[in-house]
């Protein structure tokens, strides 16, 4: 246990400690005011969550390897119990209530699947037509479950981190090709199987303005916050748009413009910088595991979080449409802060076994 | 180390330079999105996002009080309480709202329309529960607030006219802006003045409003107030009215209708302006019902209608001074000569009539103006034609507008050069030019312009534009290039009117403190048959009784004030005007003989007792 602690990579520490206490500070500023204790709330899960990081990355990578299959598995259970026995909330089917906690299915199904997909290809690459046909059976049958729940959000976050995986496990270009051509042509279907609400979220992010009070109101309000806050911003507890509720879901999804109309260009830009040397350190962990599988779970790692971190920033921005899609470490949420957490042990237990050599020198690497 | 290895390890190098390659331009995508955002694009979200906070409420500024010459106050802000509630701080409206009904003594369906309104409003904002209470059921209220929750008492001025029908004509009244005013700048909560003085003077009165900047929620609830910006009160307005001179012609007119202005002879200032019947001009302030408005506007009286200048009617005999005046300008034979009057004039197959069936006898200028001969002045206009009356009557002042400051004025009517019918024109008649002469046919006039007639008369000449404001300097529309001979004929023809024995006005204005000079008119009525046919009896009689006029000025050798009293359907002007004008004067000169024993310094305005007439000039 002391011998894992102090092989641990310090930069990422240093990185996850910084982003800790940025969150805490903007979800205080975000919700002082409705005084529920929400911020207390997560202090504790950040202990939970620190808890369960410091215990998985006391895990040996072969036994999560073990556990790889039989997480998808149960995930995918989870998932499809869903639609009998979830709860609503918010006009969607996404929760289960495991009666001490609401647990969300689809948000464990993203790790779950990066961690199969790593180790299905940790013996093989994507370039053989029956392991990509393999990878695409796995997949899609959970996006199709989460598409139908509906969470739009997740299942794009889903299947692009897929795709990602494959193609950093040697998807020949020619294949990615195809695939962003079948792609392009599948989207007139998708719109029309998309839900209402849905459609109207993609159009209001066409054009905000054409419908400034009702569904791009989110996102003019939002762009609103993060402008008026300037190089330096309001000041930390002076945000107007945060204090007068003028910001929606402001201590989850839309925590970012909170941040930026208080701390101002200076404080986003130091997020971002944090995020990009965190995913940077992943990735170059990656580069130095000393096996495959580990290799390929850190790419997953730095792959989800950029993509959370990309679409959660670009919908608040106004670049993307908003889709529920949380800011990693700093929304307000407990389920998916442990898990993220989590997930970063494993990228600690990479870096731990890595001794500093990478995996093809090694003899009795899986593909030697 | 195989070949494969190596190349599956190249690959994945290769991929995951890739891979940040695309981090790289994702967070530099995102960079510069940032940087677009809150470096360049800055000052308009910081701006947007102060207009979502900001909200400016607008604070009513208080309106100019309006006083008579001596200061009674003719249209004041008065002080009440409102009774607002906003329900959202209450716990059982129920409850409450038995409560104040114990208090205030409301009825049930008026507990029934507030609980409605209640449901209705928004639960922050507050909803107005009763208004224009005073001390008297506010006060009990105010005491128990801590029982009462969400119930709030506020002070709010409205408008009191003390005075009033008396002076609704002159003064005018307010109402709530319209969306033109609104448009205009006006504040969709203010009251603006609809006519009279309220109206003319409405920039004067007014003030400006001020503000107050609140941050308020996304709710539009108020956190807190940052800034006020307190309103400019109205300026007040001292009118060169006096009411009480006001009081003793209204009560002199008594129920009749009709019309009286007063004007100081020297400087066109109005002493009183007076029509009648009149309005409440409060009922305006506090919400007038449709039926009010619709029994005023069916109202056979016309009671909104400022019969002082709004209408205008034929001038009778009044206008034989014109007549007589242009006489002597244009030097016809008869101002200089006499005739006889046998009581009628036959004009080819018709006869006009002479008011004194058995006819004047001899008469030259002095006497048909003393005893209104009708004879004299056909003859007279006859020698004139249509054009001389015209020229002359436009000179002092007929067929325009006085250019008083109230608006709505009547330009009143005189005959044009020639006359005009169905497109076609033709010279007049010479019957026509007669009966024009004598103050009949096409002649229409107010009594304002009458009365400002009057004062050139007796001021030499100078037609005055008359004003309401006090402490005004006279302004002179023109100086009448008249010789003050003349002038002086007519003058003392006036007097005779009233001094002689067979003068028209004779046993009305006898006895008076002051020598008047003026002269009577007795207005033929010619109503339409039809609309009369199907009157009641007595009311035929009255639809067909003469107007009553009578114009003049006094002190007859130095004049100080001109005046003119309409009396519609009045009958005979000596017996039904000139003791309204009696009585007038008689007030004027009591009020000038206690101001000349207490010589009060010059315009110190007195509040309280008697009112004191400042002589003017």
């Amino acid at each position: 246990m002391l011998a894992c602690l102090k092989r641990m990579d310090i930069i990422l520490l240093l990185c996850l400690c910084g982003l800790a206490v940025l969150g805490i500070a903007t979800l205080y500023a975000a919700v002082y005011e409705g005084g529920i204790g929400l911020w207390q709330r997560q202090l504790v899960y950040w202990l939970l969550g620190m808890g369960v990081f410091f215990a998985i990355s006391c895990i040996p990578l072969r036994m999560v390897g073990l556990f790889a299959w039989p997480v998808y598995a149960i995930t995918l259970i989870a998932l499809a119990l869903v639609p009998l026995f979830g709860d609503v909330q918010m006009g969607a089917r996404r929760w289960l209530n495991l009666g001490f906690i609401y647990f969300q299915p689809s948000e464990l199904m993203k790790w779950a699947l990066m961690l199969v997909l790593a180790h299905c290809f940790a013996s093989r690459t994507a370039a053989s037509f029956k392991s990509l046909c393999v990878a695409l059976v796995l997949t899609l049958v959970p996006a199709m479950l989460i598409v139908s729940q509906p969470d739009l959000g997740t299942t794009l976050v889903l299947l692009l981190s897929a795709v990602m995986m494959l193609f950093v496990t040697g998807l020949p270009w020619r294949w990615a090709f195809y695939g962003l051509v079948t792609t392009l042509a599948a989207l007139p279907v998708l719109w029309h199987n998309m839900h209402v609400f849905q459609k109207q979220r993609v159009l209001s992010f066409l054009n905000p303005e054409a419908d400034a009070l009702g569904a791009g109101y989110h996102v003019i309000q939002s762009k609103i916050a993060i402008g008026s806050g300037g190089l330096l911003g309001k000041g930390y507890l002076h945000g107007t748009q945060a204090r007068l509720h003028f910001l929606p879901e402001q201590h989850t999804d839309f925590i970012f413009a909170v941040l930026a109309e208080e701390g101002g260009l200076m404080i986003s830009a130091l997020l971002l910088l944090l995020y990009a040397v965190m995913i940077s350190r992943i990735l170059t962990i990656a580069g130095r595991a000393s096996t495959r599988f580990g290799s390929l779970i850190c790419m997953g790692v730095a792959i989800i979080f950029t993509l959370y971190a990309g679409i959660n920033i670009g919908m608040v921005t106004g670049l993307l449409p908003v889709v529920g899609v949380p800011l990693p470490f700093i929304s307000y949420g407990g389920s998916a802060l442990v898990t993220m957490l989590a997930a970063l042990a494993l990228v600690m237990r990479v870096t731990i076994e890595s001794e500093g050599r990478v995996y093809w020198q090694r003899p009795g690497s899986p593909l030697a | 180390m195989n070949a494969n290895m190596l190349e599956v390890r190249n690959c994945f190098e290769r991929r995951l330079l890739v891979l940040r390659v695309m981090g790289v331009v994702l967070f530099l995508l995102l960079t510069g999105r940032l940087i677009n955002l809150q470096w360049l694009q800055y000052e308009g979200f910081f701006l947007q996002a102060e207009q979502n906070r900001i909200n400016v409420v607008p604070i009513l500024p208080t309106r100019g009080e309006i006083t008579d010459r001596s200061g009674h106050g003719l249209a004041i802000n008065r002080i009440s309480w409102q009774l607002i509630l906003i329900p959202e701080r209450a716990d059982h409206i129920d409850a409450l709202l038995k409560h104040l009904q114990r208090m205030l003594h409301w009825g049930r369906d008026r507990v029934t329309r507030l609980r409605s309104r209640i449901r209705q409003a928004r639960a922050d904002m507050p909803v107005l529960m009763a208004d224009q209470l005073t001390w008297k059921e506010a006060a009990p209220i105010a005491a128990r607030l801590y029982l009462l929750p969400g119930v709030d008492i506020r002070v709010e001025t409205h408008r009191f006219y003390p005075y009033g029908k008396l002076t609704s004509h002159l003064i005018g009244y307010l109402s709530l802006a319209n969306a033109h005013d609104v448009r205009a700048g006006v504040l969709p909560t203010e009251k603006v003045g609809r006519s009279g003085v309220e109206r003319s003077f409405e920039a004067h009165l007014r003030g400006k409003p001020g503000a107050q900047y609140e941050e308020v929620d996304v709710h539009g609830r108020r956190i807190s107030v940052f800034r006020r910006k307190p309103p400019v009160m109205g300026s007040p307005l001292r009118l060169s009215l006096d009411v009480h001179l006001q009081q003793v012609a209204a009560k002199a007119l008594g129920k009749r209708t009709g019309a009286v202005v007063v004007l100081d002879v020297h400087s066109g200032a109005v002493l009183v302006l007076l029509s009648q019947p009149g309005f409440s001009p409060n009922n305006f302030i506090t919400g007038l019902g449709a039926r009010q408005w619709k029994a005023w506007v069916d109202d056979k009286q016309h009671p909104l209608i400022n019969r002082a200048l709004q209408t205008a009617y034929p001038p009778a005999s009044t206008f034989k001074l014109l007549t007589a005046l242009a006489g002597l300008q244009y030097h016809a034979p008869l101002a200089t000569g006499a005739t006889q009057c046998p009581g009628y004039l036959e004009l080819a197959d018709r006869r006009l009539h002479c008011w004194k069936t058995q006819g004047h006898g001899h008469v030259d200028l002095h006497k048909a103006l003393v005893q209104s001969c009708d004879v004299y002045f056909y003859k007279l206009g006859d020698q004139l034609g249509m054009k001389a009356i015209r020229d002359e009557a436009e000179l002092w002042g007929f067929g325009q507008r006085t250019g008083i400051r109230l608006a709505s004025e009547a330009s009143g009517v005189i005959p044009g050069a020639v006359r005009r019918r169905n497109g076609r024109t033709r010279p007049w008649f010479r019957g026509e030019t007669m009966i024009t002469a004598i103050g009949q046919g096409v002649v229409d006039v107010t009594p304002l312009q009458l009365a400002r007639f009057a004062a050139a008369i007796a001021n030499g000449g100078k037609l005055l534009i008359p004003h309401v404001q006090a402490g005004l300097p006279p302004r002179v529309s023109h100086v009448i290039d008249v010789q003050p001979r003349y002038l002086a004929i007519v003058r003392k023809a006036m007097r005779g009117v009233v001094a002689e024995r067979h003068g028209t006005a004779h046993t009305y204005l006898s006895r008076l403190p002051w020598q008047v000079a003026g002269k009577t008119g007795t207005a033929q009525v010619i109503s339409d048959a039809q609309e009369a046919a199907h009157l009641p009896a007595g009311e035929q009689q009255y639809r067909y009784k003469d107007h009553a006029w009578f114009m003049g000025f006094a002190p007859y050798k130095h004049p100080r004030i001109a005046f003119a009293v309409f009396v519609e359907h009045g009958g005979h002007g000596g017996r039904a005007a000139a003791p309204v004008a009696a009585a007038i004067v008689r007030a004027m000169a009591a009020a000038t003989a206690h101001a000349v024993a207490v010589r009060p310094a010059r315009h110190t305005p007195i509040a309280e007792g008697r009112p004191v007439y400042k002589g003017q000039g």
